[in-house]
């Protein structure tokens, strides 16, 4: 019955995955146009255009689409920060922002002599890893932007549908008639998952 | 002029009560409890509204349904960690730029469910020493959002003084309180499994929540140690109460922790569902809310309690009403406040203070160091159903039973628990990025096990609150100024508990990834205690083993003000034992007009 059910599972997760790789296939054959073409029913309200384009690639650097489950585009995570940063009514998270895309394409430019959204998926991976050189103290403006930068891709792709539902594939949430786990008063293990 | 009460009858003003008590949490509403059921007329006062909670929490609402993850409004401030550590109270005042300020512990995950159950900080503001205090004015309490481990106090607690010659001990024993204790197992329900420990006594148990593999080795090693890991001792009806058609029994729907506490089906307990509501039903009693109590009213021929004034929380009014006893169930804090602001010419320093101990003695639990680990074996074993259940374990007190530790006297226990949650615990600490980073995530998130410590503070004299002489709350009443700093005795149990933590994980085979030792701003175990407090001498404590002042016959204080000492056990349960004894003595005292 397990086995049915992973069968399951994979078949979902592969039909997914392979949806996700048409759709990044479609947005090359685009011409070089915006990464937005990749969730068009959203209209960013704090990040330009060009600003949400690159958000949205930067996100799914940090949390990519692999074997197991999509990444942070699917998720929409750039469109969860975006709403978030055009209701904040702190300056300090939405100038860091602001200015942070912009140090991006300059480290960009200065590693790949390329803008991020320009870059190949090696490039781009590389101008990440300059961010996240210094993870445990970081120092300089770009180390520091990578700080809420992933923090905010985490935050939303952990919270969203892919992450808990096809990455994290959890469980819980669910009315249980008894509860899992191992049991003080009998000694056994109960791991079924029994529903009411 | 008619008061909007969410469905309740209005109660009538003008007559007497037989009691009148003020607040509504686990104190108030079992003494609203206890007493109806002995027949008497009682007015329940709550300064908050009733709030309908069951549709406020949305327990099983998935994050990505809400517009912010369950996080609040971008115009709430949560007061955070630092706030504590640098400024010095008020946190906030009327002018703030934020719309609502709460304490710190609306920076949890879900917080938008409960934030109209917090006090708004700018509306109570309060001075003197940092302490983070958290306040829930509404029918039911901090019942509404409480943290549901539910612990009886031993003889090591009531007698510790006499084991160690700090302190006092209690005029009670347990032997008084276990039949208590009992009464409250039966009637709200605790799940929970029985270890035949003489220092943490077991209860009248319903199934225990089920532990999982993390859990199980750690509980495994530390038997070996002489240790004991028990499933967490909830105040959840784990097989539900027969007798309460308010409550269901638990579904272990997992949400348990998401939300600030709060339990939408009424399995684990408030004091509304548990307690008022069936109250209500004896016909016995009447509920007033936004009820903000300002004064102990005094009959200057009897020098006994007459009464209590309060001012309608949101049209300001002014009212008086009568009761021939009045109970003080409006918690450590503000209880003291209440019987400080009750000055007369009978009792200049505030009422039932002749001892000057009221607000003093204040204590509490000290927290803050724990330790985080993972289970190698567990890393990359797939995905496990492991937080479908209240909460995980609990780790019983284990020093100075049998020896006598040479750096600090009293105990600690821990709380914690180990295993997938919704949220992977390790998604923010894991560095890297990339197609690693996601893998590995994803790996460590069922490995993962944490435990953090609670610890006895000692009752002492000099950690005091009282009135401040100039700031008012938006009511217009004094507010409380804090004296408390934490003591030699508490820095060294806080080094031990972080010692211990990190041993105890390191002795199962868990490797560590992260300990704590720093103490957090007092106040953060929200279990403040002490501050008018129950002994036999009428010179050194504010009430006798009856709850009931020694100045004046007809006052009780029913809440966790009147403890001792604050042992390392959370409260609540205790709270309600001690308030049910209180009132059968009460309902018998009135009954023979001795009150």
């Amino acid at each position: 019955m397990s086995d049915e059910l992973d069968r399951r599972d994979f078949v979902r997760i592969a039909a997914i995955g392979a949806a996700a790789a048409a759709t990044g296939a479609a947005q090359d054959g685009d011409g070089g146009g915006t990464g937005a073409a990749t969730t068009p029913a959203y209209t960013p309200r704090f990040f330009t255009p060009q600003e949400y384009a690159l958000a949205d690639e930067l996100t799914e650097v940090i949390i990519p689409t692999d074997a197991e489950s999509p990444g942070a585009k699917a998720a929409h995570c750039a469109a969860y920060i975006d709403y978030r940063l055009a209701e904040s009514e702190d300056p300090v998270p939405r100038d860091g922002w602001r200015a942070g895309l912009k140090m991006v394409d300059a480290l960009s430019q200065k590693l790949n002599g390329a803008t991020f959204l320009q870059a190949t998926p090696q490039q781009r991976i590389a101008v990440v890893a300059a961010m996240a050189a210094n993870e445990e103290s970081p120092k300089t403006p770009e180390e520091k932007f990578f700080e809420d930068l992933k923090h905010r891709a985490v935050n939303a792709y952990y919270t969203s549908k892919i992450g808990i539902h096809q990455d994290q594939q959890y469980k819980g949430n669910v009315y249980l008639e008894e509860f899992v786990g191992w049991d003080a008063n009998d000694g056994q293990w109960h791991m079924q998952i029994k529903k009411p | 002029m008619a008061i909007d009460q969410q469905g309740l009858p209005e109660p009538d003003l003008t007559k007497t009560y037989d009691a009148i008590v003020v607040g509504s949490g686990a104190a108030g509403g079992m003494a609203a409890h206890v007493l109806t059921s002995h027949g008497l007329q009682v007015l329940l006062l709550e300064a908050g509204r009733k709030q309908p909670i069951e549709r406020e929490l949305k327990s099983m609402q998935w994050p990505y349904d809400h517009p912010r993850r369950g996080e609040m409004p971008p115009d709430y401030h949560a007061l955070g960690y630092n706030e504590y550590t640098i400024r010095q109270p008020p946190y906030a005042t009327a002018d703030s730029q934020y719309k609502k300020v709460t304490s710190y512990i609306q920076n949890w995950n879900g917080a938008d469910y409960s934030k109209d159950i917090v006090v708004n900080e700018k509306e109570h503001p309060y001075t003197g020493t940092k302490y983070a205090w958290v306040r829930a004015r509404l029918l039911g309490g901090k019942t509404a959002i409480w943290g549901r481990l539910s612990l009886r106090l031993s003889d090591y607690d009531f007698k510790a003084a006499s084991r160690d010659g700090y302190g006092e001990d209690w005029p009670i024993s347990y032997a008084d309180i276990a039949p208590y204790y009992d009464k409250v197992d039966l009637y709200l329900g605790i799940s929970g499994h029985r270890e035949n420990l003489p220092w943490l006594p077991d209860s009248i148990f319903q199934r225990p929540v089920r532990l999982n593999r993390s859990e199980v080795l750690l509980r495994e090693s530390l038997a070996k140690m002489g240790r004991t890991l028990t499933p967490y001792r909830a105040g959840v009806a784990t097989d539900g109460v027969k007798h309460n058609k308010y409550r269901s029994r638990c579904f272990g729907r997992g949400a348990c922790d998401r939300h600030v506490g709060g339990c939408d089906i009424h399995a684990a307990f408030d004091s509304p569902t548990g307690l008022i509501y069936p109250a209500n039903d004896t016909g016995h009693l009447s509920i007033r809310t936004n009820a903000t109590v300002r004064e102990v009213l005094v009959d200057t021929n009897t020098g006994k309690a007459r009464g209590v004034s309060f001012i309608d929380s949101e049209d300001m009014t002014e009212h008086e009403v009568r009761g021939r006893a009045v109970l003080l169930a409006a918690s450590t804090l503000e209880s003291a406040r209440l019987m400080l602001l009750s000055k007369s010419s009978l009792y200049p320093n505030g009422i039932g203070n002749s001892s000057g101990h009221v607000g003093h003695n204040f204590c509490e639990h000290i927290m803050g160091p724990g330790v985080t680990g993972f289970v190698k074996d567990l890393v990359g074993k797939g995905h496990t159903l492991d937080d479908g259940r209240p909460a995980g374990f609990y780790v019983a007190r284990f020093r100075n039973l049998k020896e006598r530790n040479p750096k600090f006297i009293r105990g600690y226990g821990f709380e914690g628990d180990g295993g997938m949650k919704m949220f992977p615990t390790t998604a923010y600490s894991t560095h890297g990025f990339g197609i690693e980073y996601k893998k590995k995530v994803r790996d460590y998130a069922g490995a993962m096990i944490g435990m953090g410590g609670f610890g006895e503070m000692l009752a002492r004299y000099e950690n005091y609150v009282d009135l401040d002489p100039e700031v008012k709350d938006r009511w217009g009443i004094p507010v409380l100024r804090f004296h408390i700093q934490f003591g030699d005795n508490e820095h060294a149990m806080a080094a031990d508990m972080g010692a211990t933590a990190k041993e105890m994980f390191e002795e199962a085979g868990i490797e560590v990834v992260h300990s704590d030792h720093e103490l957090l701003t007092p106040g953060w175990s929200i279990h403040e205690l002490g501050t008018a407090r129950m002994g036999n001498d009428p010179k050194k404590s504010v009430v006798n083993q009856y709850q009931q002042s020694h100045d004046v016959k007809n006052l009780f204080v029913v809440d966790g003000s009147t403890h001792v000492s604050a042992a390392n056990q959370n409260p609540t349960w205790t709270i309600m034992a001690l308030c049910w004894r209180s009132c059968d003595y009460l309902a018998d005292q009135l009954r023979k007009g001795e009150l």
